[in-house]
């Protein structure tokens, strides 16, 4: 056979024909050529025994478009690469050519899953360059929606956690959770996904008999439908062990990482933005901040379990002392902000997400910086992966629970 | 010519199929009358001083044959059982409660292209789904389903058993291997661990089994079981059998154990390459895997074919048609007629709204309901091997269940886990059981 190199055109990267210095075989990922640091020659030379092997961008447990290239020895997990950037669509700079209303919706899918949390610190600092005052009501409802969005953002976690531990009914189970609290947000805000419901100076709308009903008839049986989804999983000897002092993390470590929110919370570290920087509402609502102090992958699991408990608390109390009056500040058509510059930050499901908004005094942002906890939990990988199995490697990362389309932005 | 190459042409698909098929069909037909009309009392002769040669024929055909229903039923009870597990509905479009999607997707699979990537190493690469369907069909063969219905009755059948069952993970390291793709090749690497680490134990608990039977024929070992279900060596091996079922589900690659196709790690570990048809080898072999695995649980230590009591009234049932005469007639065409008839008057009665002849319908589907059950009825308590078959299949799909439920339930556990378990636990497991079941049999019986 002749070699047909030539005729088929040019040589893709995953042709075995590819022309390179070092032959390498069909299935290494190719290196960036030549490599760009010291640590990237070091990560690409393999030792005997060693191999790459690619986690991604499609693969059944990376969660989105991440990509990991494993060094493996046999089944151990040597060292490895996260490459990012397969979701990367450029939200910061979107949100630069909108004006500040408009700026809002492309906050939104930055984190499918827990939309409501996205859109909070960026009209929060709109509201700051402002000087806005948000009537109570607005920052009650706001409150009771996102904290629904964070047990449905917790539901789907359980669900997904078990998945990549090759369960197959938890994530149907979660889902159960998770749909309904969807359905009942998509009646309040028309979206069952992607909710765009924060509007600067308040919500888009008051709160709806179909929501209200609808959240009564969950609420019910929210408390023992958790508790029964979660006996499948807490009570699985082989779950348990396969979780337990799996990627532990001390919490100096966690900091020096810059976790926050569940994750820094399993390591010991009763660190919660509500409390911390109290914003909204939530100085008037009693809620406890549960903690693990073991740092591992069932901490991280547990203190999310501990969370939704403590969020249907909230939504009780925001139900039961929820005030009259409008929803939405009386603001002009344009927004135009006096020059300056101003910072939120909230405390998501996944941590802290912030915002840091420069104006120019036109009616667009001139910077807006948006800080995301998935790309910061997600370089603690390097130090929690490595000489684990690749079975384990994936319940790491699941326990960290990122969403590539905030760590890609 | 150019007349028959456009009439050609015109021709669909199926057309094209047919009129290249119907003339082959014809010629062979033609070909085989002539044979036996020429030979057949040459191969007759031969046929009857070689009975073993027939028998092994229709065995290996009949095992063959049942293999593909089987794993359909057991897809389906599989897409059914899990989906019911997950709060959802399951399939329901094709067939009675989507009874038949098993079967579209074995059509849907045989559809597909036959593709092999670059690189694999083809001869390999096409040999190791045959290798490992072939190695589960054929333990098959060794199965006492009933009284008389097993395709042979080896002295070793038990052996025999291990040996073609060790035979699967051969053809999944070939296809690990050959498929060229790290997934595939690490999913290969854990089923060779996985499955000789599991062998180990899995013999080993069966030893005890084997003092007690003083046999390795499957055939005698059920028929040592028969009597009450106290008989059965469940309960004068408890120990053995736990380690067997739990051996068996590493052995058939089933959750918790399903490491080597762990969807979550290495994508469909050694299938990962594979499509079409050569995909369908694997999946169908999976699940006649599955229930062999059961077959085997239940012949070794849940009593084989027999009942868990004796049928307190048995009938010798020796029914000559002949000798009814006159009462032939009249049990086939009156009898129908009328019990049609008698079964139909209630439907009719009851409403004034349902018609003659929708009346007369649900009679005959009543009627056929009746006959059916009463011929089950006299089969069961007349003839041993129904009511074997029926108990040997109730007893396996309790155990097919039992696997299905497990998928539902159960995550999988991590390979060091694995290895673990099987060297520390189920290991010395085996060599306690082997121990105390060989002293409990030096003083109970001493020679």
């Amino acid at each position: 056979m002749t070699a047909p190199t030539g005729t088929r055109g040019r040589a893709s990267s995953d042709d075995p024909r590819v022309m390179l210095d070092e032959q390498i075989g069909v299935f290494e990922p190719i290196p960036p050529y030549p490599p760009r640091t010291e640590r990237e020659a070091e990560f690409y030379t393999l030792r005997d025994g060693e191999m790459f092997i690619n986690i991604g961008p499609q693969h059944p447990s990376t969660h989105g478009v991440l990509r990991i290239v494993l060094k493996i020895d046999g089944e151990n997990v040597v060292d490895l690469d996260p490459v990012l950037g397969y979701l990367h669509r450029g939200v910061e700079k979107l949100c630069e050519n909108a004006d500040y209303h408009q700026a809002i919706c492309y906050l939104d899918p930055l984190e499918y899953v827990s939309s409501l949390f996205c859109e909070w610190p960026g009209v929060m600092a709109f509201e700051k360059l402002l000087d806005v005052e948000v009537p109570r009501r607005a920052e009650y409802i706001r409150v009771l929606s996102s904290e629904l969005n964070r047990v449905a953002s917790h539901a789907l976690f359980m669900g997904w956690m078990a998945l990549d531990l090759g369960g197959l009914t938890p994530i149907l189970w979660s889902f159960i959770e998770r749909d309904e609290i969807v359905e009942m947000l998509a009646a309040l805000t028309g979206q069952r996904m992607l909710f765009n419901y924060f509007r600067i100076g308040g919500v888009n709308g008051d709160l709806n008999h179909e929501f209200l009903s609808r959240l009564g008839d969950w609420m019910g049986r929210a408390t023992a439908q958790i508790e029964s989804n979660t006996a499948l999983l807490n009570e699985n000897e082989i779950f348990v062990r396969r979780m337990r002092g799996l990627g532990t993390m001390d919490s100096e470590t966690a900091l020096r990482m810059c976790m926050s929110g569940p994750n820094l919370r399993a390591t010991g570290v009763p660190f919660d933005l509500r409390r911390a920087h109290p914003y909204s509402v939530f100085p008037e609502l009693e809620f406890d901040i549960p903690t693990r102090t073991e740092g591992d992958c069932l901490a991280r699991y547990l203190v999310r379990l501990d969370e939704i408990k403590q969020s249907l608390r909230i939504i009780d109390q925001c139900l039961n002392e929820m005030p009259d009056g409008p929803v939405m500040a009386k603001l002009p058509r344009l927004l135009r902000p006096r020059p300056g510059r101003a910072y939120a930050g909230i405390e998501g499901p996944r941590g802290q997400y912030a915002a840091y908004v420069v104006s120019d005094g036109t009616d667009q942002p001139f910077r807006m910086r948006i800080h995301d906890p998935s790309y910061l939990h997600l370089q603690s990988v390097g130090l929690l992966m490595p000489g684990h199995l690749i079975a384990d490697a994936m319940a790491v990362m699941a326990s960290l629970d990122p969403i590539m389309g905030g760590v890609d932005k | 010519m150019t007349a028959m190459t456009r009439t050609w042409g015109r021709l669909t698909l199926a057309g094209k199929v047919i009129f290249t098929v119907l003339p082959i069909l014809a010629v062979l037909t033609v070909g085989l009358i002539v044979v036996i009309v020429l030979f057949g009392g040459g191969i007759l002769d031969f046929l009857a001083t070689n009975l073993w040669l027939v028998r092994f024929v229709v065995a290996a055909t009949a095992v063959l044959l049942m293999s593909v229903p089987t794993a359909f039923l057991i897809i389906y009870m599989e897409m059914k059982v899990i989906a019911l597990m997950n709060l959802r509905i399951g399939p329901d479009r094709v067939g009675p409660f989507g009874s038949l999607l098993s079967v579209v997707h074995g059509l849907k699979v045989l559809m597909k292209e036959d593709f092999s990537p670059t690189g694999v190493d083809r001869i390999v690469f096409t040999l190791a789904p045959i290798v490992v369907f072939m190695s589960t069909v054929m333990a098959l063969l060794v199965i006492p389903f009933a009284p008389g219905l097993f395709g042979q009755d080896f002295n070793i059948g038990l052996l025999y058993f291990f040996a073609i069952g060790g035979m699967t993970v051969v053809g999944l390291l070939m296809a690990g291997w050959s498929s060229f793709n790290k997934y595939s090749l690490l999913g290969g690497l854990r089923s060779a661990a996985q499955v000789i680490s599991y062998e180990i134990p899995l013999t080993l608990s069966v030893v005890g089994l084997l003092l007690l039977a003083g046999t390795m024929s499957l055939n005698q070992i059920s028929l040592n079981q028969a009597g009450w279900f106290s008989d059965w060596y469940v309960f004068k091996q408890p120990l053995g059998a736990l380690i067997f079922f739990i051996a068996a589900t590493a052995e058939a690659n089933r959750t918790p154990f399903d490491l080597t196709e762990a969807d979550s790690e290495i994508v469909a570990g050694f299938a990962t390459e594979y499509s079409g048809m050569r995909f369908g080898f694997f999946f169908f072999a999976e699940y006649v895997n599955v229930f062999v695995i059961s077959a085997l649980i239940v012949t070794l230590f849940f009593g084989g074919w027999n009942a868990p009591f004796p049928w307190p009234w048995p009938v010798a049932l020796n029914l000559d048609p002949g000798s009814l005469g006159i009462g032939l007639l009249i049990l086939v065409a009156i009898v129908p007629v009328i019990g049609t008839l008698i079964l139909a008057a209630p439907f009719w009665l009851a409403s004034s709204r349902v018609k003659g002849w929708q009346a007369l319908v649900m009679g005959f589907i009543l009627f056929n309901l009746v006959v059916v059950t009463a011929i089950f009825g006299i089969a069961y308590v007349g003839l041993d091997w129904v009511a074997g078959l029926l108990w040997f299949l109730g007893k396996t799909y309790v155990f097919v269940f039992t696997f299905v439920w497990m998928r539902g339930t159960l995550p999988r556990v991590r390979i060091d886990q694995l290895m673990g378990f099987a060297w520390k636990w189920l290991l010395p497991a085996s060599l306690l059981n082997l121990f105390v079941t060989a002293a409990a049999i030096a003083i109970v019986n001493p020679r």
